[in-house]
């Protein structure tokens, strides 16, 4: 479709006539399809990388995504069995309530690790494996009409989003995001260690519950709206912290506008890159932050 | 209101079967340094948390300050007291003026704080702790003295009326366990409570006002330094012979080890 008819429908959206009069059907395909798709990919992507980013600071794990830990693929089981219940706002609301509950499992192991950070991730790349695979049992046990398939689930994809859809996430993601981002310099603090967090008057058990619930909400709502879309909680804040440097106060923000961007340009190139058929955006997210993730482990001690 | 800063009142802590602190008495004024000694595994380190309120008496009271700290927020908490951990690392590259800007966190919402104030605060305790030359170093790639001093600088820009050291000197070489001790006594000058747990008898000798001697979690004597640094009394509770005479030129005893061992 050309630009000029895309800015046409935009135009006429907010009350001016600059182009030529749009076709009603170019008017669906932008206002229906093409822009509730976009806002959808810049407010998961936005939200994927500010939880990636909290998550780190919270851990003190440079490794840490909330797919990686096994979020993502928990929420979904959540999101599969409320979309046979209530579509698309039933997967959201199932999403965010299973990923607050794994988020809590998550938090079980992640204190009898916390001495050693490796032993965290691979807890969670664990109970990722073993929650994929129960989200195949409940798709593969559900009615195929209604309940989207376990590539959809497992690989991301923003096709067919709608604006319901759209709203309904950003609901949670805006709720959530305030709370993380508002937690910045508490994380500041964190990074000092739990002890001395705690001398610098920090209530650690309450700022990890509600940190936690936060994740667990927003990347819920998200895999209930698009399913799981990889890597971009953990690459955004890596790629980032070079630049903005390590207080979080100043990351945060940050992940917020370069997730949105990250994830909106992954579904382009899912729409495009084989086009006409669109590929899952997860493939393209975790094409280019896999090989980030094993960067990342190699150097560790120095990052 | 007692003009006493920290009291510790019949503090008993139990892990499972063990007592590691049985009915141990504390004490601590303002302007006061207070040495707590002892051999390995006396409860040194446990008696400092438990009156810093990071650990929890089995039985017995905190108060600092007047304020029982088992009913006090973290936040008022950490207006009251700074601690000084040993040393634990920090995985995040902060530079190490990032670290001593965090310790001004629990004045983020006080309405006489303002960034200047900040600023001198941390300036103020990187220069007395000789550690400005370090401000824009990864804290991480400093050695262990180093850090040790930033610690202690983000610590001083804390600000607080107590302030618990645990095993300060640990790490530093001669000049800087001199400076670092010179500095718990110049906190102490500016009517604070200070409360060192340390390794070092001499140290304890010539810095401290009082000195608390533990053994096997009880506390075996207390007072001035010449009341407590006893030959008789370190020989028996460090198993290992003792020799204390006078300084040749400070007012204070001078802790020798004697010849062989007991065991």
């Amino acid at each position: 479709m050309p630009l000029a008819e895309v800015f046409g429908v935009l135009a006429r959206k907010v009350g001016l006539s600059l182009f030529a009069e749009p076709s009603s059907q170019a008017e669906a395909v932008v206002w229906s399809i093409r822009m509730p798709r976009l806002l959808l990919g810049l407010a998961v992507g936005a939200a994927l990388a500010l939880v990636g980013g909290m998550l780190q600071g919270l851990l003190r794990n440079k490794l840490a995504d909330p797919h990686l830990l096994g979020i993502g693929p928990g929420a979904a089981i959540g999101a599969a069995i409320g979309s046979a219940a209530g579509g698309v706002q039933g997967a959201i609301a199932g999403g965010v309530a299973a990923g607050v509950i794994t988020a809590f499992v998550i938090r079980r192991l992640a204190r009898k690790a916390s001495i050693d950070p490796t032993r965290i991730i691979l807890s969670g790349v664990a109970l990722g494996a073993a929650l994929s695979a129960w989200v195949g049992f409940v798709v593969f046990g559900a009615d195929r009409a209604t309940v989207p398939p376990i590539e959809f689930w497992l690989l991301g994809s923003l096709t067919g989003s709608t604006w319901r859809a759209f709203w309904t996430v950003l609901v949670f993601i805006v709720m959530a995001g305030i709370v993380m981002l508002a937690s910045g310099r508490f994380l500041d603090v964190l990074g000092l260690g739990e002890a001395d967090a705690r001398h610098l008057g920090i209530d650690v058990d309450l700022v990890r519950t509600v940190l936690l619930i936060g994740a667990g909400a927003a990347v819920g709502a998200t895999v209930g709206a698009v399913g799981v879309i990889a890597f971009v909680g953990l690459l955004i804040p890596s790629l980032l912290r070079p630049f903005t440097g390590p207080l979080h106060r100043h990351l945060l923000w940050a992940t917020l506008a370069w997730g949105a961007l990250f994830v909106a340009a992954a579904d382009l190139l899912a729409r495009l890159a084989f086009e006409p058929i669109e590929i899952p955006v997860g493939l393209v997210t975790a094409a280019l932050g896999g090989p980030v993730f094993l960067w990342l482990l190699t150097r560790r001690q120095d990052v | 209101m007692s003009d006493i800063a920290v009291i510790g009142r019949s503090l008993t802590y139990r892990v499972g079967e063990a007592t590691l602190i049985a009915g141990v008495d504390f004490e601590a004024a303002p302007g006061e340094l207070v040495a707590v000694i002892g051999p390995n595994g006396a409860g040194k380190s446990t008696l400092l948390n438990l009156l810093a309120g990071n650990l929890r008496p089995t039985e017995g009271d905190v108060l600092l300050d007047g304020v029982d700290i088992s009913e006090a927020l973290p936040r008022d908490l950490s207006l009251l007291r700074s601690m000084l951990t040993q040393r634990e690392p920090i995985d995040i590259p902060y530079t190490a003026a990032q670290v001593v800007q965090i310790g001004r966190f629990p004045h983020r919402r006080d309405v006489n704080n303002s960034a200047a104030r900040d600023a001198a605060a941390v300036a103020n305790a990187m220069a007395t702790t000789d550690t400005t030359q370090f401000a824009a170093r990864i804290y991480a790639t400093l050695s262990g003295g180093e850090q040790t001093r930033v610690s202690l600088a983000r610590v001083l820009a804390q600000e607080t009326p107590i302030v618990f050291l645990d095993e300060p000197t640990t790490a530093l070489d001669v000049a800087h366990q001199e400076r670092v001790m010179a500095e718990a006594v110049r906190l102490s000058r500016q009517q604070r409570a200070v409360v060192v747990v340390l390794h070092d008898l001499n140290a304890a000798a010539i810095h401290s006002d009082r000195i608390v001697l533990m053994d096997q979690g009880a506390v075996v004597a207390r007072g001035q330094p010449r009341d407590v640094l006893r030959q008789d009394l370190l020989s028996d509770v460090y198993a290992q012979p003792m020799v204390v005479v006078d300084h040749p030129f400070r007012d204070c005893p001078l802790v020798l080890t004697g010849r062989g061992t007991s065991h």
